[in-house]
C-alpha cells in the first residue's frame, strides 16, 4: 500500500501542508489540491512547457517532478503574478497589448519562463529570449507577437525603475 | 465614414482571463460527484473482436460502469461511419472497444488494463494506391471498393485532350504529402451531465462544432436534439482537430452519464488524442500539364488521392475544396481534374487548417515551378504571365473581376517580389553559390488564391443574438465558437461599431447549443465572414429599434439619427442628444421594448454542375503570395529558413494585430508542415504519437517573417473583412521547395523536407 | 503505478536503503526519463520504493583542485553548463549539457542521470569520454572508480547494479591550451534529440604536431566510446586535410564495422564524415 506522503511547501507565497499520494505529480498537487488551474497539462513528457512552473528560482516542467521532490521548495504559478485582482504584472499586461494571446492555453508556462528570464536579465535581446522560451512551444501564435510582448514588458520595466 | 473600432487592434476581449489563469479550458472544469471515463483501444489496425473479457476490471474497487458497443442506446454509427465502439471489426488503432466510468482517473486507467479482449487479426490495408484498385479487401465489407462516399469530385472545363494537343510542352509529375496533426497544445477534454433540469444531456468541452456534436448525439441517445445541449469551454487550439475525437468523447460519456446518473469526464492522454483524433488528409497528386512556349498554359489535368482512414466525414467536403483550387490561381482554359477519398486501416484524415489547401497549393505551386524551369523562365515570370486577371475564368467558368470579385494576384506578386527583393537576392544567391561547395543559399516563390467561406460545400449560415441589458451591457452570443483564432474580439468590434457603442460593454457567452440556433460549423475561415454579417444583421435590428426610440424622444426622423460613440444626437445638431444609457432606460422601462435580436446570416447556396463541377464556386476569395529565403547544409541536409516575406488580401482586418497573429501562426504551421512533422506508422502501429517524436516548430526554429497585409476593395464581407484563419498555412511547404530547389538544383516532391530528404533525395524509413 | 517515496538526507542512509530494496528500488533525481517512462507505463513492475535523491547537497557540486574536477552526480545539465570552471577547463562539457533538451529539462536533469539511461545519443558522454572522465560509483561498503567508456553494456543498459549508486563524476584537468569542439545535429533548432553528435578535444605543440587528440562520436555505435583507431591516424603528426580526410572515413567505417548496416546508415554514414572533417578542420585550425 502506498503511504501518503506529507508534503510542506511554499506556493505564490503562502504555505502549504498536504497529505499526497507518492505518485502524484508536482503539476497534480498544484491543480487538484491548490486548485491553482493555470498550471496546464499539454504532454506530460516534458516536451510542450504547458505546465512550467518556477520552483526555487528555476523553470520546470512541473509534469516531470513527483509530489515529494517539492518538499520544502518555494513554487511560483501564473497565479502568483497579479499581486492585486486587476493588478496585471506588466509581462501579463504586455502579452495582451502586444497580441501574444490566441487560445492562451501555451500562456501561463510562457509567462513563468518570460517572467524568469526577466528576473535575471531585465534586458535581453532577441536571441536571449528565444533561447529562454526554448521550452515553452506555442501552435498558435508563430511567436513573433509573444517576442514583442516579452521586449515590450521589459523596455516598460526598466522604465519603471 | 471612418470606422470607429474596426481595423483597429485592440485587446482580445477574453484576453484577461488566459493571462491570469483563470480561463477555464475543459480539464480545469470539474463537476461534483463526477466518474472519471478511459477508453480501452483496439491493438490491432484490422481485427475481428471474438470477445471482452471485463470481469477482471468490473471487480476493482472503484469502478462504476464499464460500456461496450451493445450498450449504445440509439445508433452505434455516427456521421462518416464512426461508430460509438467498435462492435465486431476494429479498423484501425484507434477504435475504442469498451469505457471504463471510475471514481478516479487512476482507477480507470488500472481498469483499462484489466479488460482483456481477444482478437483474430485480419490483415490490414495499408496502402492507398492498392485500396483504390482493390474490390476484393475492403476497409468496409458493404461497398464495392475503399473510395470514400460522395468523395469523388470533378473538375471539368473546356476540351482537356485538344487542350493538350496545342501544347508545345507538356509535363508529368507526381507529388506527395503526408499525415500530419493539428497538434494544438491543449488536448482535448469532455464532460457528459444528465440535465440537470430536465431529461436529456448537457455536454461540455473542447468541442470546435457543437451542432454536429449535439446532433450526433442525439442519435446516439435515441434523444430528440433538443434534450442534448452543448456548450463548449474555452477551447485550447484546434484548428479543425477537435471534431471526431470530442463527438467519440462524448457519445461515450454521455451513454456512461446517463447510466450512472453523474457528470462523467473524459481527458484525452496526448498519445491519445494523437491516435484518435483526424489529420491532415495524405495526398497523392498526379498532375499532367501543357503549356505554349511562352510560357501560356494550356491545360492541366489531374488525378489526386486522399486517404482517408477507415471512417471520414470531412472527405467529401475536403476533396470538393480540393477539387475547385487543384489548377491554382491560374488562367487555365482546359481542366480535368478528379479527386478520390480512398478509405485504409489507419490513422484518419479530417479538418485540418486549409482543408486541401496545403497539400493542393504545394502540389501545383511546385508544379509551376517545374514547368517554369522547363520553359527557362522565371518562377516570378510564369506567375505574372498566367495568375488570374479581371476577365479571366477559373476553373470552374467563374468570371473573376465581376460581381465585385477583385483579382489582385498580379499586384500583389509583383509588390510581394519587390518588398522581398527577388530578383536581387536571386542573382545574389547564384554568386553565392558558385563560391560555396557545401552550404547553399536559395529563394523561392508561392502563391495562391482561397475561396473564402464554404461556397459550394455548404450554405454559409451563421446566426447571432445581441442582447442589451437594463444597465447598458451588452452580451453577444455566436452560433460560431472562440478557439484562439480572436473570432470573439472580431465579433465585438463589428458589434461595437454597428450598435455605435464602445467595446467595453461588451460580454460574451459560450456558444450554447440551446440558446442560439445553428447556422453550420466554425470552419472554412467563416467566423467573421459569415459569423460577422450575423453580429451586423443583429445590431442593426436593434440599432433600428434604438433609433425609432430615440427619434421620437428628440423629435426627428429616425433616419437623421446617429449613434456613435455612445453618444445618440440627431444629424447636424449634436445638442439636440441623448445619452445611450439613457435611452436604453427609455426603451425598457417607458417603452417595453425589446432589446434582444438575432440576426441570421444567409447567403444563399452556390449552383454547381455535378457533372462538370461548373459554376461560382464562392461569392468572393481572398490571395496570397510568399518569397522564402533559405540556406541548406547539403552534407547534413540541414534546411534554414532564414526569412519569409508574405502578402496577403484578406480584405479590411478587423483587428490587425490579431489578423497578423493568426497568419504569424498558419506559417509557423506550414513550416512544420513543410520541414519537420511527420508520424511514423508501421503495419498500421502509429510509432509516433507525442511531442517528443512528432516535432513542431520552436521558438528557435522561427525565420524572420514579415507579414504584408494589402486592402483592396471588396465589400462581400462585413466591413470590407473577408478570411484570414487558414490562409497563412498554405504558402510555406511549396515556396519552401522551390528555394531548395533553387539552392541545390534538386527538386523534391514530397514533404517533409527532412534532413534524408535534403541529403538523400529521399526519406529512409525503420 | 504505486510505490513509496523515500528521501534520505545523505549518501550513506541512501546506500543502506539501495540494499534494504534491492530489486525493488530506484532511484531519481532529475527524473526526466523516469516521469516518461511513469506516464508511459513502461517501469518495472518490481519497483515499490523511489529514492529521491534531488535535494541531497551531499551530490551537487562542481569541485576543482590542482588536478581535476570533480562533479557531484546530481549536479543539473545548467549548473554544469553555466559554472565558471567547466567553462574554463571543460567548455566542450559545458556546450554538451547546454544543448540537452530544454531550460526547463537542464534544470532538473543530472549528469548521472544521463549517463546511467545510456542512450546511444546522449549528449554529455561524447563530451566526458574526451576528457577521460571517470565515474565514482558508491554502495554501502564499497567505493569505486571506473572509467566511463567502460560504464556502458549496450544501448539503454550500464553496469550499474541494483546495490550502487553513482556519486561523482571527475575528469584530469586537461593542459590549459587544449581546444575542444562539440557538435549535435539535430531536425529542428531546440529541444531534440541528436540525430548525430560529436566531441573532439585535442592539444597541439609549437610546431602544430597533434601531442592530443581525442574523438567521440556519438549516436552511431551501440555504446558510446573514444575512436582510438581514428584518433592514431592523426597522432604525433601535423594535422592536413588529407589527414583529416582519412580520420572521418575512419570513423564511417568503423560506425558500419561496430553497428552494421541499419535503416539509418544510408544517411549516417556520409554525415558522420562530414561532421568529424568539419570539426576536425575548426579544432586542429587547419585551412
Amino acid at each position: 500500500m502506498m503511504e501518503t506522503l506529507s508534503l510542506e511547501f511554499k506556493v505564490n507565497g503562502q504555505e502549504h501542508k498536504l497529505s499526497v499520494t507518492p505518485n502524484k505529480r508536482l503539476l497534480d498537487v498544484l491543480r487538484e489540491d491548490l486548485n491553482l488551474i493555470g498550471v496546464k497539462e499539454g504532454c506530460s513528457v516534458g516536451e510542450c512547457g504547458a505546465c512550467t512552473v518556477i520552483m526555487d528560482g528555476k523553470i520546470i516542467n512541473s509534469c516531470m517532478v513527483l509530489a515529494g521532490q517539492a518538499q520544502n521548495s518555494e513554487i511560483l504559478t501564473v497565479e502568483g503574478l497579479e499581486k492585486e485582482e486587476g493588478k496585471l504584472h506588466p509581462l501579463q499586461q504586455a502579452f495582451l497589448d502586444a497580441g501574444a494571446v490566441q487560445c492562451g492555453f501555451c500562456t501561463p508556462g510562457m509567462l513563468m519562463s518570460s517572467y524568469n528570464l526577466l528576473q535575471s536579465n531585465p534586458d535581453p535581446d532577441e536571441e536571449e529570449i528565444k533561447d529562454a522560451i526554448a521550452g515553452n512551444f506555442c501552435r498558435c501564435t508563430g511567436y513573433k507577437q509573444i517576442i514583442d510582448a516579452i521586449k515590450l514588458a521589459a523596455e516598460r520595466m526598466n522604465r519603471q525603475s | 465614414m471612418k470606422a470607429d473600432v474596426i481595423n483597429k487592434s485592440s485587446n482580445r476581449v477574453d484576453g484577461y482571463e488566459k493571462v491570469t489563469g483563470k480561463a477555464k479550458f475543459g480539464a480545469d472544469i470539474n463537476f461534483g460527484n463526477q466518474l472519471y471515463a478511459k477508453t480501452v483501444y483496439s491493438e490491432y489496425p484490422r481485427a475481428k473482436i471474438k470477445k471482452i473479457k471485463l470481469n477482471k476490471a468490473k471487480k476493482l474497487d472503484g469502478v462504476v460502469e464499464i460500456i461496450t458497443a451493445e450498450d449504445v442506446p440509439g445508433t452505434n454509427e455516427m456521421f462518416g461511419r464512426f461508430p460509438v465502439l467498435a462492435a465486431e471489426e476494429v479498423k484501425y488503432v484507434g477504435d475504442g472497444i469498451a469505457v471504463v466510468a471510475a471514481e478516479s482517473q487512476e482507477i480507470a486507467k488500472k481498469a483499462v488494463k484489466l479488460i482483456v479482449v481477444e482478437y483474430e487479426e485480419i490483415e490490414p490495408i495499408l496502402d492507398m494506391k492498392k485500396a483504390v484498385k482493390d474490390t476484393k479487401e475492403l476497409v468496409h465489407s458493404d461497398k464495392e471498393d475503399n473510395i470514400i462516399e460522395h468523395s469523388h469530385h470533378l473538375m471539368r472545363k473546356g476540351d482537356i485532350e485538344k487542350g493538350f494537343k496545342g501544347a508545345d510542352v507538356i509535363l508529368e509529375r507526381t507529388y506527395y504529402t503526408p499525415f500530419v496533426d493539428q497538434a494544438y497544445i491543449e488536448p482535448e477534454v469532455v464532460i457528459s451531465i444528465p440535465d440537470p433540469y430536465r431529461k436529456g444531456i448537457e455536454i461540455h468541452g473542447s468541442i470546435q462544432n457543437p451542432y454536429s456534436v449535439q446532433e450526433n448525439i442525439a442519435k446516439v441517445m435515441d434523444h430528440k436534439i433538443s434534450e442534448v445541449k452543448v456548450i463548449h469551454s474555452t477551447i485550447g487550439g484546434s484548428f479543425g482537430g477537435k471534431d471526431e475525437s470530442v463527438m467519440m468523447m462524448a457519445a461515450r460519456t454521455s451513454i456512461l452519464a446517463e447510466r450512472t446518473k453523474r457528470p462523467v469526464k473524459m481527458v484525452l492522454t496526448r498519445e491519445e488524442s494523437m491516435t484518435e483524433s483526424c489529420k491532415r488528409h495524405p495526398y497523392e497528386m498526379n498532375y499532367k500539364i501543357g503549356a505554349k512556349k511562352d510560357g501560356t498554359i494550356v491545360a492541366i489535368q489531374d488525378e489526386v488521392y486522399t486517404q482517408g482512414g477507415p471512417y471520414n466525414n470531412k472527405a467529401m467536403f475536403a476533396n470538393w475544396r480540393g477539387s475547385v483550387h487543384a489548377t491554382g490561381p491560374y488562367q487555365v482554359d482546359n481542366v480535368k481534374t478528379d479527386y478520390y477519398g480512398v478509405y485504409t486501416n489507419t490513422i484518419y484524415g479530417g479538418a485540418y487548417r486549409g482543408f486541401s489547401a496545403p497539400q493542393t497549393v504545394f502540389g501545383i505551386e511546385s508544379l509551376i515551378d517545374e514547368l517554369a524551369e522547363e520553359l527557362n523562365m522565371s518562377p516570378k515570370e510564369i506567375r505574372l504571365k498566367n495568375c488570374l486577371k479581371p476577365g479571366d475564368t477559373f476553373a470552374t467558368g467563374q468570371k473573376m473581376g465581376k460581381d465585385n470579385i477583385p483579382i489582385p494576384l498580379k499586384e500583389i506578386i509583383k509588390e510581394v517580389c519587390e518588398k522581398a527583393d527577388y530578383e536581387k537576392k536571386v542573382k545574389k544567391f547564384k554568386e553565392y553559390n558558385k563560391k560555396h561547395s557545401e552550404i547553399k543559399k536559395g529563394i523561392g516563390i508561392s502563391c495562391t488564391l482561397r475561396g473564402a467561406g464554404l461556397g459550394g460545400e455548404g450554405i454559409d449560415t451563421a446566426g447571432a443574438t445581441i442582447t442589451i441589458d437594463k444597465d447598458g451591457s451588452i452580451t453577444l452570443i455566436s452560433d460560431l465558437t472562440e478557439m484562439g483564432q480572436g473570432m470573439r474580439t472580431a465579433h465585438a468590434q463589428i458589434a461595437a461599431e454597428t450598435l455605435g457603442v464602445s467595446l467595453e460593454r461588451l460580454s460574451f457567452i459560450n456558444t450554447d447549443t440551446s440558446i442560439i440556433m445553428d447556422g453550420g460549423p466554425t470552419v472554412a475561415s467563416r467566423g467573421t465572414l459569415a459569423g460577422g454579417q450575423a453580429v451586423i444583421a443583429a445590431g442593426k435590428k436593434l440599432k433600428d429599434r434604438l433609433k425609432k426610440v430615440a427619434a421620437e424622444k428628440l423629435n426627428c426622423d429616425k433616419e437623421v439619427i446617429i449613434i456613435k460613440n455612445d453618444q445618440v444626437y440627431e444629424y447636424d445638431n449634436v445638442n439636440n442628444m441623448i445619452d445611450f444609457d439613457e435611452l436604453i432606460g427609455v426603451c425598457i422601462a417607458e417603452k417595453g421594448i425589446s432589446l434582444s435580436a438575432q440576426g441570421w446570416y444567409n447567403p444563399g447556396p452556390e449552383e454547381l454542375s455535378e457533372e462538370t463541377g461548373q459554376g461560382n464556386a464562392y461569392p468572393t476569395y481572398v490571395y496570397g503570395c510568399a518569397v522564402t529565403e533559405i540556406i541548406v547544409d547539403t552534407k547534413t541536409g540541414e534546411v534554414g529558413v532564414e526569412k519569409i516575406i508574405a502578402g496577403y488580401d484578406i480584405g479590411t482586418p478587423i483587428n490587425p494585430q490579431q489578423v497578423k497573429g493568426q497568419l504569424y501562426g498558419g506559417i509557423l504551421q506550414g513550416l512544420g508542415y513543410g520541414l519537420m512533422e511527420e508520424f511514423e506508422q508501421k503495419e498500421g502501429y502509429l510509432k509516433t504519437d507525442n511531442f517528443d517524436d512528432y516535432l513542431i516548430p520552436s521558438i528557435k526554429d522561427i525565420p524572420d517573417i514579415n507579414v504584408i497585409l494589402f486592402d483592396f476593395e471588396d465589400d462581400f464581407g462585413p466591413y470590407g473583412a473577408k478570411s484570414v484563419g487558414e490562409l497563412g498555412i498554405e504558402l510555406v511547404a511549396p515556396s519552401l521547395v522551390n528555394a531548395f530547389k533553387n539552392a541545390t538544383n534538386n527538386r523534391i516532391r514530397e514533404i517533409p523536407l527532412n534532413l534524408e530528404r535534403a541529403s538523400l533525395g529521399k526519406n529512409l524509413s525503420k | 503505478m504505486d510505490f513509496d517515496f523515500l528521501q534520505p538526507t545523505d549518501l550513506d542512509e541512501v546506500c543502506k536503503l539501495l540494499n534494504e530494496y534491492k530489486g525493488k528500488v530506484k532511484i531519481i533525481s532529475g527524473g526526466t526519463d523516469f516521469m516518461i517512462d511513469l506516464h508511459k507505463d513502461e517501469l518495472s513492475p518490481e519497483i515499490e520504493y523511489i529514492i529521491d535523491v534531488s535535494n541531497l547537497r551531499d551530490l551537487n557540486y562542481i569541485k576543482e583542485d590542482d588536478n581535476k574536477i570533480i562533479i557531484g552526480a546530481g549536479t543539473t545539465h545548467n549548473e554544469i553548463a553555466n559554472n565558471p570552471i567547466v567553462n574554463k577547463w571543460a567548455p566542450v562539457l559545458a556546450k554538451a549539457t547546454n544543448s540537452i533538451g530544454s531550460p526547463q529539462i537542464r534544470n532538473r536533469g543530472t549528469l548521472a542521470g544521463n549517463i546511467v539511461t545510456a542512450s546511444p545519443a546522449a549528449d554529455s558522454v561524447p563530451a566526458l569520454l574526451v576528457l577521460n572522465g571517470k565515474v565514482k560509483i558508491k554502495t554501502s561498503s564499497t567505493t569505486k572508480e571506473i572509467p566511463l567508456e567502460d560504464f556502458f553494456i549496450k544501448p539503454y543498459q550500464s553496469k550499474i547494479n541494483q546495490d550502487e549508486l553513482i556519486v561523482e563524476i571527475s575528469f584530469k584537468k586537461p593542459p590549459m591550451e587544449c581546444k575542444s569542439g562539440f557538435k549535435k545535429l539535430t531536425r529542428r533548432k531546440a529541444v531534440d534529440k541528436a540525430r548525430l553528435n560529436i566531441a573532439v578535444l585535442a592539444l597541439q605543440n609549437n610546431i602544430d604536431e597533434i601531442e592530443i587528440l581525442r574523438i567521440a562520436p556519438g549516436s552511431i555505435t551501440p555504446t558510446p566510446e573514444r575512436f582510438e583507431k581514428t584518433e592514431n591516424i592523426l597522432l604525433n603528426k601535423r594535422p592536413t586535410k588529407e589527414l583529416i580526410k582519412k580520420a572521418a572515413e575512419q570513423v564511417s567505417s568503423t560506425m558500419i564495422e561496430k553497428s552494421g548496416y541499419r535503416w539509418s546508415t544510408e544517411y549516417k554514414k556520409p554525415v558522420i564524415k562530414t561532421m568529424t572533417r568539419r570539426i576536425l578542420t575548426r579544432v586542429l585550425e587547419v585551412e
